[in-house]
């Protein structure tokens, strides 16, 4: 029935011809077949089964099998049963009878057939819908399966990659640990949930974490933030743990995810290349002025050298017998051409100074001091000091060597460092710069240390003077002579607070 | 210079590359009466060395080219036997242990004393000396074993071993007159007096 479009002619012979005469021909045989031996003993003339052939040619033929039952139960009707009998001619007594009989006949087919009709479009109906359920149930199973494949795709993906994560609910909520981080803190999922989470970040970084967490989770933003966690061997390593909300259609976070991020190495290497550069730089400030005290060193002690032992042999001259006056004059002579050239070596070293000072550039200080500051950060983090800024404005601009006032301004802050590593941290070093008189600046190295002893403040600016084990005792010399040499003074004071302020005055010429 | 007579005289080697204290130095040795020679490099004072020269070498441990003591590790691959002094602007301890674990004779801090330099001076002729005596020996004694003939040799050798007269007889296949012979032209040749004599003189020339 579902094959009407593509019909060739003879399927419609089949159809429409063939299919419903046969129908037809079978009901109204049958029909008649059991009326000839009933009609003997029913009231004249018999016709109901005829009605049925005609109902049962209808309902299994169509419209087209109940025509032709009608017209072959009318033939058969008229000649075998409507006299007179075996002929074609209707009596007239008999003719409203068969009319009556053709009449029912035509309303039993219509009926009959739409009725048919009805029914097969329930049905098809009932089967398209059939169909469509099953269709509608296998591909939800289909999907079922899909996403079942997809989560457990999911879930071994979040297992195999060799990270930590986690998912927490949209109220920051632990809710799921992928194996790695359950290994790696040694405990279950259930037992890092929620706010038992924080109990395996380190004590130091817990409350900094839980604020920057609670913020982000107010604010719905990504969060990253580095914490020690603590392992299952009771070790904390270093981690960065970075999370992202997921949000539902409605806009609402559904969830977090987590992941968290082993920095330990790179955390070491830092703080390895902190200490490096500190040491480094240390080193290098030392070994310079040591090689530098070394070299002018060498420099004074060769023409002394020469001069004592021309002194020795002028005397041994002298005291010869008889003396020799002439040799004697001759190492004299030479004493005052080796003790020029040691004074010479002076004034080169004097002047090595005096040439880098004409380097100057107008500078506005400030600027210099928040240089250095930052420049200082890393070494008074890895020291556990801070440093504080109070600058005046309005400066005026003084034509400076730059290169120098940072070394002067290193080497207090380096100090002030320095002399408050014996107390217990908060350590606070201060920098201040304040106008002085009418065109100069003060400067003041400001540090909470044990403050300077009034001995060892007389004599803390002289050359080869240190309180430090390790010191040359030159930083703070060159120091005071840099400042002279910008018109300037450096002083000590002991602060009211107990420590020390270096302080240094600097104008134009 | 007479080159010749310098060769008899103990002479202190000066090798600074500062010229004013070589002639510092030249200077004093010579108002107190010591023969010195300068030289501005390790290199120069090798190319004027000879090995009849006899005295010390005053050498500064920083020397341009090369240092002072990779000059004493030279000398000695040289077989140059001249003992050392050292003298530097500024001591360090490992370079002082160095050089003195190496055989030098003193290390002098500049500017030093007169009597610092001259009392290692002295020190060092006097290593020097006894080098020489000592070489002087050797040398004297090797002279003597070289006129042993042959035979006298192989007697001396047997002798000193600890042989007696008739054991070598039978062992050269000598008669021991003979023997006796070759050890009295043996005892005579090596200017030795007792067999203990000729003992330690044969163990010297082993020695070497």
């Amino acid at each position: 029935m579902t094959v009407k479009e593509s019909k060739r002619p003879s399927d419609w012979m089949m159809e429409f011809c063939v299919k419903p005469c046969a129908i037809a021909a079978f009901f109204v045989y049958v029909a008649f077949l059991w009326t000839l031996p009933l009609q003997h003993a029913i009231a004249y003339p018999f016709v109901f089964l005829f009605f049925g052939a005609i109902m049962g040619s209808a309902w299994f033929g169509g419209i087209t099998a109940g025509v032709i039952a009608i017209v072959l139960s009318s033939i058969f009707l008229d000649f075998f049963f409507i006299v007179p009998l075996y002929s074609i001619s209707v009596a007239t007594k008999s003719q409203s009878f068969f009319v009556a009989f053709i009449l029912c006949s035509i309303a039993i087919t219509i009926i009959s057939s739409v009725r048919k009709r009805s029914e097969t479009a329930v049905r098809n109906a009932r089967d398209q819908l059939e169909t469509k359920v099953q269709e509608r149930t296998a591909e939800l199973q289909r999907s079922n399966l899909e996403i079942k494949e997809s989560e457990r795709q999911l879930r071994l993906l979040t297992e195999a990659i060799p990270q930590q994560i986690w998912r927490a609910d949209g109220s920051g909520r632990i809710e799921y640990c992928n194996h790695h981080l359950c290994d790696y803190v040694g405990e279950s999922t259930e037992a890092i949930q929620g706010e038992a989470y924080f109990n395996l970040l380190n004590p130091e970084d817990e409350p900094l974490f839980r604020q920057g967490w609670q913020a982000a989770l107010a604010a719905g933003s990504r969060f990253e933030m580095e914490a020690r966690v603590r392992g299952a061997d009771n070790v904390y390593r270093w981690f960065l743990v970075r999370s992202i909300p997921q949000r539902s259609a409605n806009g609402q976070i559904a969830c977090w995810y987590g992941i968290h991020i082993d920095v330990e190495e790179q955390h070491r290497a830092q703080q390895g290349l902190v200490l490096a550069q500190g040491d480094l730089s240390r080193l290098s400030r030392i070994s310079s002025m040591a090689e530098m005290a070394a070299s002018i060193a060498h420099e004074l002690n060769q023409p002394l050298t020469a001069a004592v032992t021309h002194a020795y042999a002028c005397r041994e001259w002298l005291s010869a017998e008889p003396p020799n006056f002439a040799k004697a004059s001759a190492a004299a002579e030479k004493i005052v051409r080796e003790s020029t050239r040691a004074s010479a070596v002076v004034g080169r070293v004097r002047a090595l100074f005096r040439n880098e000072a004409q380097l100057r550039e107008t500078t506005d200080l400030n600027l210099l001091i928040q240089e250095l500051a930052r420049l200082l950060r890393a070494e008074a983090i890895r020291r556990d000091v801070s440093i504080k800024l109070v600058l005046a404005n309005d400066l005026p601009h003084l034509a400076i060597d730059q290169v120098q006032i940072q070394q002067v301004l290193l080497n207090l802050a380096t100090n002030g460092m320095d002399a408050m590593m014996q107390i217990s941290p908060p350590r606070e070093l201060i920098f201040r710069s304040e106008k002085h008189g009418e065109d100069g600046i003060l400067v003041a190295v400001e540090d909470h240390g044990t403050g300077v002893a009034p001995e060892i403040a007389a004599r803390i600016f002289e050359p080869f003077f240190s309180t430090k084990p390790q010191g040359t005792g030159i930083g703070l010399a060159i120091c005071r002579s840099i400042v002279e040499a910008h018109n300037g003074r450096l002083e000590v004071v002991n602060s009211p607070g107990g420590g020390a302020i270096f302080q240094f005055t600097i104008r134009n010429e | 210079m007479n080159v010749i007579s310098d060769e008899a005289r103990e002479t202190v080697f000066i090798v600074d590359d500062d010229a004013s204290i070589r002639e510092g130095l030249c200077d004093l040795l010579d108002a107190v009466g010591v023969n010195a020679e300068s030289f501005a490099s390790a290199e120069e004072f090798l190319e004027h060395w000879s090995a009849a020269r006899a005295g010390c070498l005053v050498l500064d441990a920083r020397l341009p080219g090369m240092t002072g003591v990779e000059f004493q590790e030279k000398m000695k691959q040289l077989g140059i036997l001249l003992p050392i002094i050292f003298m530097t602007g500024h001591g360090d301890i490992p370079m002082v242990r160095k050089v003195m674990k190496a055989g030098a004779v003193e290390f002098l801090t500049k500017p030093f004393q007169k009597l610092e330099l001259l009392a290692a001076v002295k020190q060092a002729f006097a290593i020097d000396r006894a080098r020489r005596q000592e070489e002087a020996i050797l040398n004297s004694i090797r002279a003597r074993f070289e006129s042993l003939t042959e035979r006298e040799r192989t007697v001396m050798e047997m002798v000193t071993a600890g042989l007696l007269n008739k054991q070598i007889a039978a062992e050269l296949n000598l008669s021991e007159i003979m023997v006796k012979l070759h050890r009295r032209h043996v005892m005579d040749k090596m200017r030795a007096n007792s067999l203990a004599d000729l003992v330690k003189l044969s163990e010297r020339i082993k020695m070497q």
